[in-house]
Parts: structure tokens; C-alpha cells; sequence
């Protein structure tokens, strides 16, 4: 793969213009005293018209060693996508997606920029290029109403990776329905060659509803002034970037994963788990900084962040403050494969754990259930699978998969007296959380769980109905019509937001 | 007064749309129908500007700052301009403001600024023309409480026909692909 | 004789939409300020159209006007999309509703459809002024539930437009919200910098003394999306959610 990269940029340099071969103006090419950095000249040979890809695809290097006219058209679609299982959003989108279309050119270029709205938009959108040196970074020449198109040309004058956005009032707004996306200006030696690049950026969302709050959910301006938000995704979506849509590579090979953050508010403290970054050009800069576990990146900037796989496994991708990847959606997975090398790693893979209630095809009895449900149909046994599927995803992590706990941390599930005490006591403590001193067959806790406010009414008696039909415990059912009473009785104490 | 304007209005809409026998361009002003009287109190129709390239622009005379300069710029181009050219070009500016801007007051105007006769013409029309005017001109403007109007620069270039050809929003200094445009507009006839 | 028949029919749809209610104007405390920095605007009494233009009556109106029908419109007035949902330039056809606000039309269209029944475009202070009205109140703007209505429609991906017929307001205007754009007479008094972060940075050279406009109250942002709407648009511009109605001088 890398030999082959060799000798296409060798191939494609040869048959470049004879212009192209000769030494390139380093940005002196102005009369005197008026040396503009970064300005190669005119452009030259015939336009190109840029490739632009889809998250996470990365458009191909450039292979050029001289500038050139690049014509860039990006189109504007408001569309409703999911956003979560079961939740759907408005989002306005570069070219259908969240983040926008990636923009690939070289320092130097020419860039002639098509902004089209589609006719079928209902609001007048502009674009904003952090590469761009001009008013408002284009958006002053770009304000288009819907069914039409504006024209601006710029050029490239700093390399580096830029984060661009709509800047049409209110900027918040379109910022947070998913107006952003990225533009690499390549250095004009162009970029190490690597196994794999990758498109990923961060960005946080607001809605009415709350976390995993299931139908259309709209805006909610409010929360995006004071700055909570409800979903911190990467990608635009819970699961864009997990299961089979996760980012894939072998043993063996490097990485370079463009990170970008549209916020509109949050910064990023973007960390891979079980990887440490080789290199980083952070904010996007020149200067590298190496071995670096957990690197910043502001709202409106982004970084370069590269790393060599040795071991196969799951690498979970999450924002470092912490909550946001478990409990806002803050996550997405690069699957290494490949032959282990226990020299480097001996433990066994973390797969199940967070791939657990995202994939498809695990969700299948939650599914079943939800329709039975409706259908007035639901036997035990349906809760029973759905209630276990559900558990794998958000109680395994801490009480385990059979249900033994952690020895002087989780309590444990399996046969548990205090649930054999009272069978409905699990309902509340779902919804309620459990803080402070218990003891569990014999032996003494004294943790925090917090109430689990993300799960509906079904979930919880799902739930609850599979632990008590597992491990020895007492059996029975619990329906959600009881969840619902518990839920309007209790005060649930709310998890500080931040 | 409204209503004689408006029926002008709809009356001049029937019809096809000619100048000096030739049908006009689908994207010419000239089909607008705008009534409008010089600083020396001529009627004339928009349209009657037609048959010659003309930098058109809009302006008031109470205003202190920019509009002092959009003539002062318009002025520049035209002298940038070869003295053979210079003399086919024609200059309309319309007041944003006819209610202080009479005819007597433009013909003030027209003599403070030192106006060429052959080529400038300073006018005026009725409240609701000068919005149409503007939306045509691409022009934004905006009357302010104290008799201020806030407005939007723009020298507009037509063709013979009508057409908007080129604009440019530099005041102060020329605008070189402006006049290049001028130049050949001037050529073209 | 068809057409005859087509005007009568079209007549009775439209006899609802067409009624003008009273608004009393008076002190207003508009987003743009009457001197571009705090004072309040003043808006002479006036009469507003009930409902916008509808496809039917629109259609009446280009079938006694041939010149503004879509294949006759010049460029200068209407650009190419100019009622392009329509079946043909005298037949709505099934995209298009007798009941639905008629869409796709210029500024120029619009003001001719309103001069020809004696009335004009209205203000954007006129527009502004009933549109903060609710069923109950004159200005409900502080109202959050008033804000959340403007924005639920912002962030509805487009959909079947529809009929007009809409909860009165307390002057009895509906679907100032809620529905479509609607052109006004100045909307190209809305003296925006297109890049609209920077309303306090004047470029005194482009926008004549003042600079742009300096939007107050910048809460509302329900009502800065509708200036920044038409501030993007051009006067010959239609846009397939951009209607219109009427306003007279009151009485």
C-alpha cells in the first residue's frame, strides 16, 4: 500500500506541466513589498473539480506539487436523520450529513466555492472557512437564500486542517443543527503517506426532549444557551461510528484521524482508549507534539492526531470528560485486526461491553417487546430477552455480565438478599439511584449509583423482570404501568449536568 | 397622489415593452416604469435612458458622508475613462428621498457639485418608485426617524439595453475592473 | 365562459381571505430601531389582510393580467422559478391547492397583486407589529410559548405546504407564524451585513453613517430568522415557502 503511494505521487509529478517540475515560488512571486506567505503564483493547468467525501472517508491526497484551480460545490439539504435508536432530529447539513462533506486542496490553490441551497430548504444558509483569509471567512460572499447559489473564490494561502461552518443569524442555532465539517489545506510537500485516514468531529446537540427521549425531537434554544447538552456525538449520530459502521484497520498499521470539533459550545478532550497518540498537531498547527494520550480541541478547531496499531482489539474514541461518552453518546470504535501479540497485550478484548445496545442485530428482543408491548401482546418471556439485552448494555458494566458485581465495589445481582427482601426494590432503585451504606449478602457497599433517567417506563420492567428470573433470585414480573406509578411517587434526585 | 402613481403604475404594465422600437431584454430595468423629473423639473421615464450605456446610482442630498462620495467616485471613473469614451457615457443618480429633494433642490446640488450638463442628470420620483427602483438596482436602503437615509453603495453599469452589467461598491478610489467593464460597454453599442 | 366560471368559483373560495382587519399601530418596539439604535418605532394605523394570498386568488390575478402569468414575466420581475409549482400559467394543477398560500412569487408579483386591489406590501414594522400578537394579547413576544411557535416551524423540514385557515390572532390576522415567509415592502430596508456576526462592526463606507443595522433585542431570535430571511433575497428571488399579503392605509 505504501509503495504504491510512492509511485503515483513519483508518477503523477512527472507528468505534471514543465512549469511544475521547476522550482515553485515560495510566496516572493509579488513585486517587492508585497510578499504574501503562503502564495504560490497563479494557478495552473486546467481546474480540478474537488472529490469531496462522506464521513468518515477522507478524500484522496492531492498529489500535486504546483497550485491549481479546485472548483468546490457544496449544496445545502435540511433533512430529519436519526439521532439516536428511535429519536430523529432536524438537522441542516453540508451536502447531506453531519458532519459536512470533507474538502481536500493545497496550499496555494485556487479555490472558485459553489455554496448551492437546495429549493426545498426553508432557510437562507452561508459558509464560513476557518482556511479562509477574506470578511467572515466567506461568509459575507456566500449568504444564499433557498433555491439558489453563490459564488466566491479564494486562496489557500495557510495549510493546516480548518473547521467551516454556517455564520447565518443565529450562528448558534445553525451551528448546532450540524452546519459544519472540515477542509485540509495540505502542506505543499503533501502529508506522510499512512494505511488509513479517517474524518471523524465532535459536536454537541440540544433538544426538548431529553437523553434517548424517543420521536422527533426539536431544538431547544435554551439549553444551548446555558450550554447543556443533551447528546455529545461524534459523527451526528448515537452508533455512526460503532458496530459494523465502526472504523476499521489490521495490526500493524498507522492511523491519522482528522478530529474536528463543530461544537457549538463543548470543548473536546479527545483521548483513544487504549492508544496514545505518536503524533499530534494540535489545533491543527504546524508544530508536532509527540506521545500524547488526551489532546484538547476547541469548539471551531480541530487536530491531527496519528498512532501505529500493534494489538487488535476495540479502540474506543470518547470526549475524556467522561460522562459525555457514557451517558451523552460521546463514543465511537476503531476495530483493529488481526494476530495478537501478547507481548504487547495479553487481556482479552472489551467488544461486549460497549458494543453491547448498539449494533442492530442485539436490539432485536428489545424490539420484539417494544411491539408486543404496544400490541397489548408482551409475555414474561419477551421481557425476560429484552430485559437481558438491555442489561448487557448499561448494567453489565458495573454489576457484570452474570451478575456477581465487583468485591467491595458493585454489589452483587445473583442471589441477592436484598432483592429476595423486597422484589420491587430494584424498580426504585433504577429510577431513584442508591447512594450510601447497603449490605448484600453479608457483605457491606457504601458507593453511588446514580438513577438511570435515560431508561423509559418499558426498559426499567424489562429490566427488572430479567434479574429477577436470573441468577436465583425470586422471579416474577414487573409491568411498566408499576414503574410508572414508582416513577410518579419518588423524588428523583437529578445527576448535576455540566 | 398614491393611486395616480399606482394606476400609472399598472397602466404602463400592459403592453409590450419597447425601446425606441426594439423589444426590450428580459432582464432589462427598462421595463420597470419609473416616472421621474430632472433638476431643471423635465418628466422623463426611466426608459427614455435607454439607446446609451449609464452609470446609475442612488443618493439624497441631506447626506453628509457617502453620498458626497459616490458623486466624487463617479466623477474618477469617468475621467479614467479615454476622453472619446468619456463622452458617450451618461450618469443618472435618483434621490432616495423626493420629499425633500424637490427639483429645486437637486438644480442647488447640481450647480454645488460643478455637474457636467452633457453627461449628469440628477432626479427625483414618487415614494413608491424609488423602493422599485432599488429593488431593481440590487440598491438596500433604509429611512431613519431623523431624516437620515441608511443605504447601500452601488454604481450600476447598463448596457444600451438596459441590462445590469457591472457594479461596483468602492467609493473613494476607482474601481479598475469596473472601468474596464465601463470601456467596454462604451465599445459595444 | 370558462374563465367566467374559473373567477366565480375562484371568487367564492377566496371571499374569507380576502377581508382586511384593523390594526391600530402605535408605539413599537421594533428589533430594527426607528434611528438604528434604541427608540421605538411609530406605525400609523393600517389594515392587514386576514390570511396570505392564496394559489386561487393569485391565479384570478394572473388570469385578468396576462402579463404576470409565468411564460410573460420578464426576468427583471421574476426569476425562472416563478410559480413553477403551478400545472401551467392558468391552471393550478396538483401541486398546488385553491386554499394554499400561493408561493414561488417575486416582490415585484407581489406588489403588482396588491396594487391591483388598491393595497401594497405591507411594512416590515406592520408585518412585525400584528405578528407579535397571540390570540390574546397584542405583544406576546415575551412569551416563550410565542417564540417556541416560530421556531418549531423554523426547524420542520420542509413539508406539504398547508391550507391557509389558521388560530386569529387578537386583531384577527392568522398564519403571520407558521406557515410561509412573507414578503414586505421594504425588505430591502433590512440593512443586514450578510455576515451577520458583525452587527456592531459597522462598515460605515458600505451602509451610508449609520453601518448595518444593529439588531436590538437579540433574544428574539425567532424574528432575526425572518430578517435574515429576507435579507438574502433579491426582488425578482421566489422561493417555494415564500408567500405574501395585502396591507392598506387605515381608515
Amino acid at each position: 500500500m505504501r509503495t504504491l503511494t510512492l509511485t503515483l505521487s513519483a508518477l503523477m509529478a512527472m507528468t505534471g506541466s514543465a512549469s511544475a517540475l521547476a522550482a515553485e515560488p515560495d510566496g516572493s512571486n509579488r513585486a517587492a513589498g508585497n510578499y504574501v506567505h503562503g502564495d504560490f503564483g497563479p494557478p495552473r493547468g486546467d481546474p480540478i473539480k474537488a472529490f469531496l467525501t462522506e464521513p468518515p472517508k477522507v478524500p484522496a491526497p492531492t498529489y500535486r506539487n504546483y497550485p491549481a484551480k479546485v472548483i468546490v460545490e457544496l449544496e445545502v439539504i435540511e433533512k430529519e436523520m436519526p439521532i439516536s435508536e428511535g429519536v430523529t432530529y432536524t438537522f441542516w447539513t453540508f451536502g447531506g450529513t453531519v458532519p459536512g462533506r470533507f474538502i481536500r486542496v493545497r496550499q496555494g490553490d485556487t479555490v472558485e466555492f459553489h455554496l448551492k441551497n437546495n429549493p426545498n430548504n426553508k432557510m437562507p444558509h452561508n459558509i464560513d472557512l476557518h482556511g479562509v483569509t477574506g470578511p467572515g471567512g466567506g461568509a459575507a460572499s456566500s449568504f444564499t437564500a433557498p433555491g439558489h447559489e453563490s459564488q466566491f473564490t479564494f486562496k489557500a494561502l495557510n495549510q493546516g486542517i480548518y473547521v467551516y461552518h454556517c455564520a447565518t443569524a443565529p450562528v448558534g442555532m445553525h451551528v448546532a443543527n450540524g452546519m459544519y465539517g472540515l477542509i485540509l489545506i495540505e502542506p505543499p510537500e503533501g502529508l506522510a503517506p499512512v494505511d488509513h485516514e479517517y474524518y471523524v468531529m465532535q459536536g454537541d446537540f440540544y433538544t426538548t426532549g431529553k437523553y434517548r427521549e424517543k420521536g422527533a425531537q426539536p431544538f431547544d434554544m435554551e439549553k444551548a444557551i446555558d450550554e447543556k447538552p443533551t447528546y455529545v456525538l461524534f459523527n451526528g449520530a448515537e452508533g455512526s461510528l460503532t458496530g459494523d459502521k465502526a472504523l476499521t484497520a489490521k495490526t500493524g498499521e498507522t492511523v491519522r484521524l482528522f478530529i474536528g470539533n463543530g461544537g457549538p459550545n463543548l470543548v473536546s478532550s479527545f483521548h483513544v482508549i487504549g492508544e496514545i497518540f505518536d503524533r499530534v498537531q494540535q489545533e491543527g498547527g504546524t508544530k508536532i507534539q509527540e506521545n500524547v494520550q488526551t489532546t484538547l480541541i476547541p469548539a471551531g478547531g480541530a487536530a491531527i492526531v496519528e498512532f501505529h496499531t500493534e494489538v487488535p482489539g476495540s479502540y474506543v474514541l470518547v470526549d475524556h470528560s467522561i460522562f459525555r461518552a457514557f451517558n451523552k453518546g460521546a463514543l465511537a470504535i476503531l476495530k483493529v485486526d488481526g494476530p495478537p501479540d501478547k507481548s504487547i497485550y495479553s487481556g482479552k478484548e472489551v467488544d461486549s461491553v460497549y458494543l453491547g445496545d448498539r449494533s442492530a442485530p442485539n436490539l432485536a428482543a428489545v424490539t420484539k417487546a417494544t411491539k408486543a408491548a404496544s400490541a397489548g401482546t408482551l409475555t414474561k418471556e419477551d421481557q425476560i430477552k429484552a430485559g437481558q439485552q438491555l442489561f448487557t448494555g448499561t448494567c453489565s458494566v458495573c454489576h457484570q455480565v452474570n451478575g456477581e458485581g465487583l468485591a467491595g465495589v458493585f454489589p452483587p445481582l445473583a442471589k441477592s438478599d436484598l432483592i429476595a427482601a423486597d422484589p420491587k426494590r430494584p424498580v426504585r432503585i433504577l429510577l431513584q439511584g442508591l447512594t450510601g451504606k447497603v449490605t448484600v449478602n453479608g457483605k457491606d457497599y457504601n458507593s453511588v449509583m446514580p438513577p438511570m433517567n435515560q431508561l423509559n417506563d418499558d426498559e426499567v420492567a424489562n429490566i427488572v423482570t430479567f434479574v429477577l428470573n436470573s441468577w436465583n433470585n425470586p422471579g416474577g414480573r414487573v409491568s411498566a404501568d408499576e414503574v410508572a406509578k414508582v416513577r410518579a411517587e419518588g423524588t428523583a434526585a437529578k445527576p448535576a449536568e455540566h | 397622489m398614491f393611486r395616480h402613481a399606482m394606476f400609472g403604475v399598472l397602466l404602463a404594465f400592459c403592453g409590450t415593452a419597447t425601446v425606441f422600437g426594439a423589444e426590450l431584454p428580459g432582464d432589462s430595468i427598462y421595463r420597470l416604469p419609473v416616472a421621474l423629473v430632472d433638476q431643471d423639473g423635465r418628466g422623463f421615464s426611466l426608459a427614455d435612458r435607454g439607446g446609451k450605456p449609464q452609470l446609475v446610482s442612488m443618493f439624497y442630498t441631506s447626506c453628509q458622508y457617502v453620498c458626497p462620495l459616490i458623486v466624487e467616485t463617479m466623477k474618477k471613473t469617468q475621467r479614467a475613462l479615454p476622453d472619446a469614451d468619456r463622452a458617450k457615457l451618461q450618469v443618472l443618480l435618483v434621490s432616495f428621498d423626493p420629499t425633500r429633494d424637490t427639483p429645486q433642490r437637486l438644480h442647488e446640488v447640481y450647480a454645488e457639485r460643478h455637474l457636467d450638463k452633457s453627461s449628469w442628470t440628477l432626479a427625483r420620483t414618487e415614494t413608491p418608485s424609488v423602493r422599485k427602483l432599488a429593488a431593481v438596482l440590487d440598491i438596500q436602503y433604509r429611512a431613519l426617524a431623523n431624516g437620515e437615509v441608511n443605504h447601500s453603495t452601488a454604481l450600476v453599469l447598463l448596457d444600451a439595453q438596459g441590462r445590469i452589467v457591472a457594479r461596483t461598491d468602492k467609493l473613494g478610489e476607482i474601481d479598475p475592473d469596473f472601468v474596464a467593464a465601463v470601456q467596454s460597454a462604451l465599445r459595444t453599442r | 365562459m370558462k374563465n367566467a366560471a374559473l373567477l366565480l368559483a375562484v371568487a367564492t373560495f377566496s371571499a374569507h381571505a380576502a377581508d382586511y382587519v384593523a390594526v391600530h399601530g402605535g408605539t413599537f418596539a421594533s428589533v430594527l430601531p426607528a434611528d438604528d439604535k434604541a427608540a421605538d418605532v411609530n406605525i400609523a394605523p393600517y389594515r392587514l389582510r386576514s390570511e396570505p394570498v392564496t394559489n386561487a386568488e393569485f391565479l384570478a390575478f394572473v388570469t385578468a393580467h396576462p402579463q404576470w402569468r409565468r411564460t410573460q414575466t420578464a426576468r427583471v420581475f421574476a426569476e425562472q422559478r416563478y410559480l413553477a409549482h403551478w400545472s401551467d400559467d392558468v391552471t393550478l394543477g396538483s401541486n398546488a391547492a385553491p386554499d394554499q398560500p400561493v408561493v414561488q412569487v417575486s416582490w415585484f408579483a407581489a406588489q403588482a397583486f396588491c396594487e391591483n386591489e388598491g393595497a401594497r406590501l405591507p411594512t416590515w414594522n406592520e408585518w412585525e407589529f400584528a405578528a407579535a400578537a397571540d390570540a390574546t394579547r397584542g405583544d406576546a413576544r415575551k412569551d416563550p410559548a410565542w417564540r417556541e411557535a416560530m421556531l418549531a416551524w423554523y426547524a420542520r423540514p420542509n413539508q406539504t405546504l398547508a391550507n391557509i385557515g389558521g388560530v386569529p390572532n387578537v386583531y384577527g390576522a392568522r398564519d403571520l407564524q407558521g406557515l410561509i415567509w412573507e414578503w414586505v415592502d421594504d425588505f430591502n430596508a433590512l440593512l443586514v451585513a450578510s455576515d451577520s456576526r458583525d452587527q456592531n462592526d459597522p462598515d460605515r463606507l458600505k451602509f451610508c453613517g449609520a453601518g448595518a443595522l444593529n439588531l436590538r433585542d437579540r433574544e428574539n431570535y425567532a424574528v432575526l430568522m425572518r430578517v435574515a430571511m429576507l435579507s438574502s433575497l433579491k426582488a425578482a428571488d421566489t422561493t417555494a415557502n415564500l408567500g405574501f399579503r395585502c396591507a392598506k392605509p387605515g381608515n
